[in-house]
């Protein structure tokens, strides 16, 4: 086990393009950190300069304390579960977890077999030992790869997309079973996906890159609640965060669908900006008339008409179509772009109570709670109520401090010394997650 | 109607068989005839009294048995090179990125159009003044070089169908590039290293032309070319039977090796290794 420390690592491909540009990311001992992005931002470019499958234009990989930039990936110890699984299909499940002690050498026959047993319990494979990869299911093929991993107490965990060529519900298996078995062996690990719920659930921390850059490091309750920019915004989060053309008077932001008043604090940090984008989630509206009176009335509310809607049964989203101003839009096209995605109409989602008896075409009032909502700067992108995280939604965040002994530190609100100096505000009073 | 096509189908297989196996055939009952029955020119199919003398006779031959051994020699060895050389060079030309990476194969392509018998000239020269002529390496030289632009053809495509995680794979769980290339390459290539061994020792056992023009005695004169100096006593007579003998004995090995080597020559080892 050993801490990874990345400074200002640069990937350069030999035409100049920089597939990860200045990345610094330090990854406590024992820290379970993802890497999440768009597709071709670099995650796995930078994946692979860890463990050494890919040359490092500058800066310094340094792994438990040495630097490792010009050693082979055999002399830096660490384990790596591939996309594709990479077994090695001329040998026996058995063989191909036994694969990297016989490499070693410094076993003899009984204590690989030993070793084998019980990685291979660890991962309920133990009746498959003497079959084929090609006679295995993409959930088997899976395990023998993490088999093959956790066989060799390595220094890391390295993770490439490791669930993205099973099926939706044994990916979610899966997936508490990686987060299961990283606990139970404490190890630190890099996972790199492209799934946001992967992201959110498995990491301590989460870096979201995008073209080679990183734009936010922090926890995934830090990144939700304060992205630091337009596109961490809207990355993570599903659906995601509606974002708004918005002009600020005082402490009265003016929406497309009416004027509602935010903390004075956030309006101080975002004044004298001029025409700003305004970001608030799904679930921060509501419907009124499902809610209490007493507290739709202390925050602002709105009339709108519903275009469609799409009821869940724990809960519904409703689409509200609007018109952008073309600054607004372009940014937001831009963005839409940067995410993979394709909007094809400015729109508003909003999550509503399932007991909202709301129907297509419709005119609801909707409630929103201004106090969560993140104003950012049309041309650069930048949050500017993010440093206003002093209050309730950073007070909650869940403590990311550096785990020693690989037990997930669960308190919340406890001293948070997070690593990389991830938070901003204070961390305040409790509130439980 | 069905009936029919399936009568058809069988029929069509019985004349192909005749028409593949009745040479053979006719060399095997040749092969049992005494050499008597076959100057009088008799025309019967199967031998009128079976002996086994003929194979007597051509082993007890020192200058046969002599050619075998060279036959064996050289084919194995040139086969071995061949297929260690193929093996490497088809790794780097499906693996790296190398100028001149399509030189190299569009000259092993040229190579292997070249008329064998365009060189046969230079060679017998060139053979004589570097002290090759009449020596084992004089024909294992040639053998390789014409085998090996086959071999590599055939081993990288072999190679390029292995994905190179496995090869990453292996780094990563601490193998050196020797190792990975050792322990994962090569034994999932195996399909194509036999296929390439198989094709190399067919043309270096039946190779004549180079055969009996580079050598001059026993010392290294392979089968095919020894063959032809099986006249026997009387010119007009050839020792028909005791020439089919010979043949039946070369042809065996071939059929051993093809048996061994055929259950080798299994597609798709590679699946399993990969999603997919």
């Amino acid at each position: 086990m050993a801490a990874i420390e990345m400074n200002h690592i640069v990937k350069k491909y030999g035409d100049g393009f920089a597939a990860v540009n200045d990345v610094t990311i330090d990854v406590a001992d024992g820290e379970f950190i993802i890497l999440v992005g768009p597709s071709g931002c670099g995650k796995s470019t930078l994946l692979r300069m860890i463990v050494g499958l890919e040359d490092i234009t500058s800066g310094d990989m340094v792994i438990g304390g040495e630097r490792v930039n010009d050693k082979a990936p055999r002399d830096r110890d660490l384990a790596m579960v591939f996309q594709n699984y990479a077994l090695y299909p001329h040998l026996t499940v058995y063989e191909n977890i036994a694969f990297p002690l016989r490499l070693s050498k410094q076993f003899n026959g009984k204590e690989i077999d030993e070793k084998v047993r019980n990685a291979s319990s660890t991962l309920e494979l133990d009746e498959h030992l003497e079959r084929k990869p090609a006679n295995l299911s993409g959930g088997q093929r899976q395990r023998v790869a993490m088999g093959r991993a956790i066989v060799r107490d390595a220094k890391a965990f390295l993770f490439d997309e490791p669930l993205s060529n099973l099926d939706a519900k044994l990916r979610g298996q899966m997936r508490t079973e990686i987060s299961r078995l990283q606990k139970k062996l404490g190890i630190t690990t890099v996972y790199v996906t492209h799934d946001q719920t992967e992201a959110m659930t498995l990491g301590d921390r989460v870096a979201v890159l995008r073209r080679g850059i990183m734009e936010q490091l922090a926890t995934p309750r830090e990144l939700y609640e304060n992205p630091v920019n337009l596109f961490v915004a809207g990355f993570i989060g599903s659906p995601p965060m509606n974002f708004l053309p918005a002009t600020l008077e005082g402490d009265m932001v003016e929406l497309p669908f009416g004027k509602v008043r935010i903390p004075a604090d956030k309006a101080e940090r975002a004044h004298g900006r001029g025409l700003l984008i305004a970001g608030v989630r799904p679930e921060h509206f509501e419907d009124a008339s499902v809610m209490d009176a007493d507290k739709v009335a202390e925050g602002s509310t709105f009339r709108a008409t519903v275009d469609v809607t799409e009821w869940l049964g724990d809960q519904q989203y409703a689409y509200i179509p609007f018109e952008a101003p073309p600054e607004v839009q372009e940014q937001l096209t831009q963005l839409e772009r940067d995410l993979d995605g394709e909007s094809l109409r400015t729109q508003l989602v909003v999550s509503l109570d399932s007991a909202s008896w709301i129907r297509d075409g419709e005119e609801i009032e909707l409630y929103i709670n201004a106090a969560k909502m993140h104003l950012f700067d049309p041309s650069t992108g930048e949050n500017l109520t993010a440093a206003a995280s002093g209050d309730e939604g950073d007070a909650s965040r869940r403590s990311s401090t550096t785990r020693g002994e690989g037990d997930r530190v669960a308190t919340d609100g406890a001293t948070t010394s997070s690593p990389a100096g991830a938070h901003r505000g204070p961390g305040g009073a409790t509130s439980a997650t | 109607m069905k009936r029919n096509s399936g009568a058809g189908i069988w029929i069509g297989f019985a004349a192909i068989l005749v028409w593949c196996l009745l040479p053979v055939v006719w060399i095997l009952s040749l092969s049992f005839k005494p050499v008597a029955e076959t100057s009088a020119g008799s025309p019967q199919f199967l031998p009128e009294t079976w002996t086994i003398q003929n194979y007597k006779d051509i082993l007890a031959d020192g200058d046969f048995t002599r050619a075998l051994l060279n036959s064996f020699g050289i084919s194995l060895i040139a086969t071995l090179l061949s297929v260690i050389f193929a093996t490497l060079a088809a790794y780097a030309i499906a693996r790296l990125d190398f100028k001149g990476k399509r030189l190299v194969l569009s000259i092993a392509l040229a190579i292997a159009m070249f008329p064998v018998v365009a060189l046969v000239g230079p060679l017998f020269d060139l053979w004589r003044t570097v002290h090759l002529f009449n020596t084992w390496p004089g024909l294992i030289i040639p053998y390789m070089s014409f085998t090996l632009p086959l071999a590599i053809w055939t081993l990288s495509a072999f190679f390029r169908e292995i994905p190179w995680e496995l090869e990453q794979a292996a780094q990563v769980d601490g193998a050196s590039p020797w190792q990975a290339f050792r322990k994962v390459i090569v034994p999932l290539a195996a399909p194509g290293v036999f296929t390439a061994a198989i094709l190399t020792f067919f043309f270096a056992w039946n190779e004549f032309v180079l055969a009996i023009s580079l050598t001059s005695t026993t010392a290294s004169r392979t089968v095919p070319a020894q063959l032809s100096y099986f006249v026997g006593p009387d010119p007009f007579n050839p020792p028909f039977s005791l020439l089919a003998t010979a043949s039946v004995v070369v042809t065996i090995p071939v059929i051993i090796i093809v048996l061994l080597f055929q259950r080798k020559i299994v597609a798709g080892l590679t699946s399993g290794a990969v999603k997919g």
